[in-house]
C-alpha cells in the first residue's frame, strides 16, 4: 500500500536504537472515598520501533491503567499520574497539556480497546468514523478521507470495503467491528499502537483472524505494538518481549521464549503452572491431574505494600520479602525479575527448580 | 472404555438426552407476531454416566449454554427427551419436576449475579436444604458448615454477604449451594470464565476433586479448549445448535475428524514458545445466524474442504470409530477410512 508510506509520520520515521516509547517509574493513583488506590506503582519499560511488547497480568494488576496513563486518558476527577516519566519520540508526555496530547493521541499513538461496540459511535457509518480521524489529524479533504477510509477497510481485509464503509457498527459482526477499530487506529500510520485486550470479547476462531491481521500489519507498516492481555496463549502467539505485572508493579520482564521456558518470578511460574496444558499426542496423561494453584487472592491496592506484593501468596517468601521491596534485577540477557529469592545474587538460585 | 453418544441403557447413566431441540420465537411488530425461530439447539443427543465429565465446547451462540439450561428446565424444550435417572423430565410440569431438581444442580458463569445479595453466605447454602426439607436446626448448621469446609471456605465466612467475597470464593459458594442437596448431576455453565487465571486453577481443581470423590456426573459447558481437555472424559463439539463431533478426550484431541473441530483446535492459542511457525487453518468469515442456518451442513459456508454436495446434504452424526461420532460428508465411516493420519 504505497499511500501509507507517504504520510508525514511515516516519512519522519528513522530506524535507530533509541526506544520510541520509554516509561520510567510510572505511578498512577486513584483517589476514592475509601482512600488512595495505587493502581500503577513504579512501572518502567522501553518500547522499540516495530516491536511487539505484551503486558500480561490478572484483573486489577494495573495493565490497563498503564495504557491509559500513556495516552493521557486517566479521568482527572478521580485519578492522575503522580510520578514518573513517559517519553515518546523525544517528548515528555506527562508534561503536555490536553490540546498537545490530542494531536498525538489517535495520530502518532493510537489504541484499540476490548469492546469494539462501545468504542464505535453507533450513529455514524464506519467509513465516516475512519475518515474523521484522517480529516482531523492529517487535514485530508472530505473526499480524500472517504477514499482513504475505504483503502483502510480493504487493508484490514474487510470484503466489499466500499459497501461496508457505508454501514453502521450494528450491521457488522464483532470480528468485523474490531477490524474497523484497527483500521481507525492505523489510519494515521501511528508509531505506537496500544491494544488493550483486543481479542478478549471475540470467539477463538475470530481471535485467530484478528491476531494474524495485527501481526501482519505490524510487519508491513512498522508500527510498534503494546498488547495488553491476560492470556498467556495470546502472548506466546504474538509477543517478542513480555512484561508480567502484579499489583501495579513489574514482576518480570523478558523475551517471550525466556519468559515461557525459564520464568524467574514465582508469580510468573505460578501463572504458567496454573494454566491447563494441551498435551501432545502420544504424551497424553491417562488420569486427570490437579493444576498448580496460586493460593490466596491479589492484595488490596489501597494499603501501601512495603515488601514484595506477591509475598503473602508466595511459597518461597522470606522475612525480607514482606519488609523490603525487591528491585527489578537482571537474571540473564534481556531478562529481569523483581524477586529477592530467585535473583542471581541469592544463594537459593541453585536450588530453585526451573518450571 | 468410552461410552458412545447414545449408549445402551445402563444403571450407570445419570442423564440421557435424545434429539433435544430448543427454538426461540422471533417476535416483531405491534402484535408481536412470530416472524421466525432461532434454532438455538436443534437435535442434540448424548448421555452422561456417573463420575463422568462430558464437555460441551463451541463458540458463542452455538447453543451450548441453552443445552444446559434446557436440561435444567430453566428453558422449556421444544422437542426431544431428557431422561434423568430413568425418568423423562422433559414434559413434567412445574410441580412434578421439583423432586428431580434435587438430582441435578446448576453452577453458573457469573458468581456475581447468581447469588442473592440480601442473603448471607450461610443462608445461601442452607436455603436448598430447607426448601427440600432435608435438614433443620443444629443438623442444618452442621451440614452447611461441612459444605463450607468441603469447598474450601472458612466457617466464619457464613455470616458474610456475597459482595464481601472475591470472585473465586463466590464460585466456591455457588458450588457449595449446588452440592447441598447431594445431586448426582452437575450442570456447569462456563464456571471458570469470569475468574482470573490463577483462581481458575483453584476452582478447576475443586471441581475435579469433588467429582472423583462423589462420583458426580458433570455436563461442563465451556469455550476454553485447554480447560475442556483438562477436565473432560468425553467432549462434544457444537456448531450452530448441533453436535458436529463427539468422542472421548484422547480421540478428539489426537484425531479430530470434523473440519470445525480441527479449526477450533488450531485457532486456540497455546502458551508455549513457538519453535516453528504453526500450520494453522484460519477460518474465514463469521458464524452464520442461528435464525437462518445454512442449508445442508451448517459449517459449509466456512469449511476449508467444502464440496458442492455439502450445501445440499445435511450430514448425520455417524460413529466412525468406537465412541467417536462425527457429522461430516468427508468422513464416511470406519470401512472407508478417514483422511486423518
Amino acid at each position: 500500500m504505497a499511500a501509507l508510506d507517504k504520510t508525514p509520520s511515516g516519512a519522519a520515521r528513522a530506524d535507530n536504537t533509541e526506544p520510541i516509547l520509554s516509561v520510567r517509574d510510572l505511578r498512577t493513583q486513584f483517589f476514592t472515598s475509601d482512600g488512595v488506590v495505587r493502581a500503577v506503582d513504579g512501572v518502567s519499560f522501553d518500547l522499540h520501533r516495530s516491536e511487539t511488547l505484551c503486558i500480561v497480568g490478572e484483573s486489577g494488576c494495573g495493565k490497563s491503567v498503564t495504557a491509559l496513563s500513556i495516552l493521557g486518558l486517566i479521568p482527572r476527577e478521580i485519578g492522575r499520574v503522580v510520578g514518573g516519566s513517559i517519553r515518546f519520540d523525544g517528548m515528555e508526555l506527562t508534561k503536555l497539556d490536553e490540546g498537545e496530547m490530542r494531536r498525538i493521541r489517535g495520530n502518532r499513538i493510537s489504541m484499540i480497546f476490548q469492546e469494539p461496540m462501545s468504542s464505535l459511535n453507533p450513529v455514524y457509518t464506519v467509513g465516516f468514523q475512519i475518515a474523521e480521524t484522517l480529516r482531523i489529524h492529517q487535514g485530508l479533504s472530505n473526499k480524500a478521507a472517504a477514499e482513504r477510509a475505504i483503502e483502510m477497510l480493504a487493508l484490514v481485509r474487510i470484503a466489499d470495503a466500499r459497501r461496508r464503509a457505508g454501514e453502521y457498527p450494528h450491521q457488522l459482526s464483532g470480528g468485523m467491528r474490531q477490524r474497523v477499530m484497527i483500521a481507525i487506529a492505523l489510519a494515521c500510520n501511528p508509531q505506537v499502537l496500544i491494544a488493550d485486550e483486543p481479542t478478549t470479547a471475540l470467539d477463538v476462531t475470530i481471535q485467530a483472524q484478528i491476531l494474524e491481521l495485527m501481526v501482519e500489519l505490524k510487519e508491513r507498516l512498522g508500527t510498534a505494538i503494546v498488547l495488553i492481555t491476560h492470556d498467556l496463549g495470546v502472548v506466546a502467539e504474538v509477543a517478542e518481549r513480555v512484561i508480567v505485572m502484579y499489583a501495579g508493579r513489574t514482576a518480570e520482564e523478558a523475551t517471550v521464549s525466556e519468559l515461557l521456558d525459564n520464568p524467574q518470578h514465582p508469580y510468573t511460574r505460578g501463572l504458567i503452572g496454573s494454566i491447563p496444558r494441551r498435551s501432545t499426542p502420544g504424551a497424553r496423561k491417562t488420569t486427570r491431574t490437579r493444576l498448580q494453584e496460586i493460593r490466596g487472592i491479589v492484595p488490596s491496592l489501597r494499603e501501601e505494600i512495603p515488601g514484595c506484593a506477591f509475598a503473602p501468596r508466595c511459597s518461597i517468601a522470606t522475612e525480607r520479602c514482606t519488609s523490603q521491596r525487591p528491585p527489578l534485577e537482571t537474571h540473564g540477557p534481556r531478562h529481569s525479575a523483581a524477586c529477592w529469592e530467585t535473583a542471581p545474587s541469592s544463594a537459593l538460585t541453585a536450588t530453585s527448580p526451573r518450571s | 472404555m468410552s461410552a458412545p453418544g447414545t449408549p445402551s441403557p445402563s444403571a450407570d447413566v445419570v442423564l440421557e438426552v435424545k434429539d433435544l431441540k430448543k427454538h426461540f420465537p422471533i417476535r416483531k411488530g405491534l402484535f408481536s407476531s412470530v416472524v421466525g425461530h432461532v434454532q438455538a439447539v436443534d437435535g442434540v443427543s448424548f448421555s452422561i454416566r456417573r463420575g463422568e465429565a462430558l464437555c460441551l465446547v463451541g463458540e458463542s451462540g452455538c447453543g451450548k449454554s441453552t443445552v444446559a439450561r434446557t436440561i435444567a428446565r430453566l428453558e422449556e424444550p421444544t422437542a426431544g427427551s431428557i431422561v434423568l435417572n430413568g425418568t423423562d423430565i422433559s414434559a413434567l410440569g412445574e410441580g412434578e419436576i421439583r423432586p428431580y431438581r434435587r438430582q441435578m444442580q446448576m453452577i453458573f458463569q457469573d458468581p456475581y449475579s447468581s447469588l442473592n445479595p440480601r442473603l448471607t453466605a450461610g443462608e445461601i447454602v442452607s436455603e436448598p436444604l430447607t426448601n427440600f426439607g432435608l435438614a433443620m436446626g443444629s443438623d442444618l448448621q452442621a451440614r452447611v458448615a461441612s459444605l463450607f469446609e468441603r469447598v474450601g471456605l472458612r466457617a466464619d465466612a457464613m455470616a458474610k454477604y456475597p459482595h464481601e467475597f472475591s470472585g473465586g470464593q463466590r464460585q466456591r459458594l455457588g458450588i457449595a449451594r449446588a452440592l447441598a442437596v447431594s445431586p448426582q448431576l452437575i450442570l456447569a455453565d462456563e464456571p471458570l470464565s469470569a475468574l482470573d487465571v490463577s483462581v481458575q486453577a483453584q476452582v478447576l481443581n475443586l471441581l475435579i476433586d469433588l467429582q472423583d470423590e462423589l462420583q458426580l456426573g458433570y455436563l461442563f459447558v465451556s469455550h476454553d479448549l485447554a480447560v475442556v481437555e483438562h477436565i473432560g472424559h468425553r467432549i462434544a463439539v457444537m456448531y450452530l445448535g448441533r453436535i458436529v463431533e463427539i468422542a472421548d478426550n484422547a480421540s478428539l484431541f489426537d484425531t479430530p475428524l470434523h473440519p470445525y473441530t480441527e479449526a477450533l483446535l488450531a485457532a486456540a492459542p497455546v502458551p508455549e514458545v513457538q519453535r516453528t511457525k504453526r500450520e494453522r487453518i484460519i477460518l474465514t468469515g463469521d458464524v452464520p445466524s442461528p435464525s437462518a442456518p445454512p442449508s445442508g451442513c451448517r459449517f459449509h459456508t466456512r469449511c476449508p474442504y467444502v464440496r458442492p454436495e455439502c450445501s445440499r446434504i445435511d450430514p448425520p452424526l455417524v460413529e466412525v470409530a468406537p465412541g467417536h461420532h462425527v457429522a461430516c460428508l468427508l468422513r464416511p465411516g470406519p470401512s472407508a477410512g478417514h483422511a486423518a493420519p
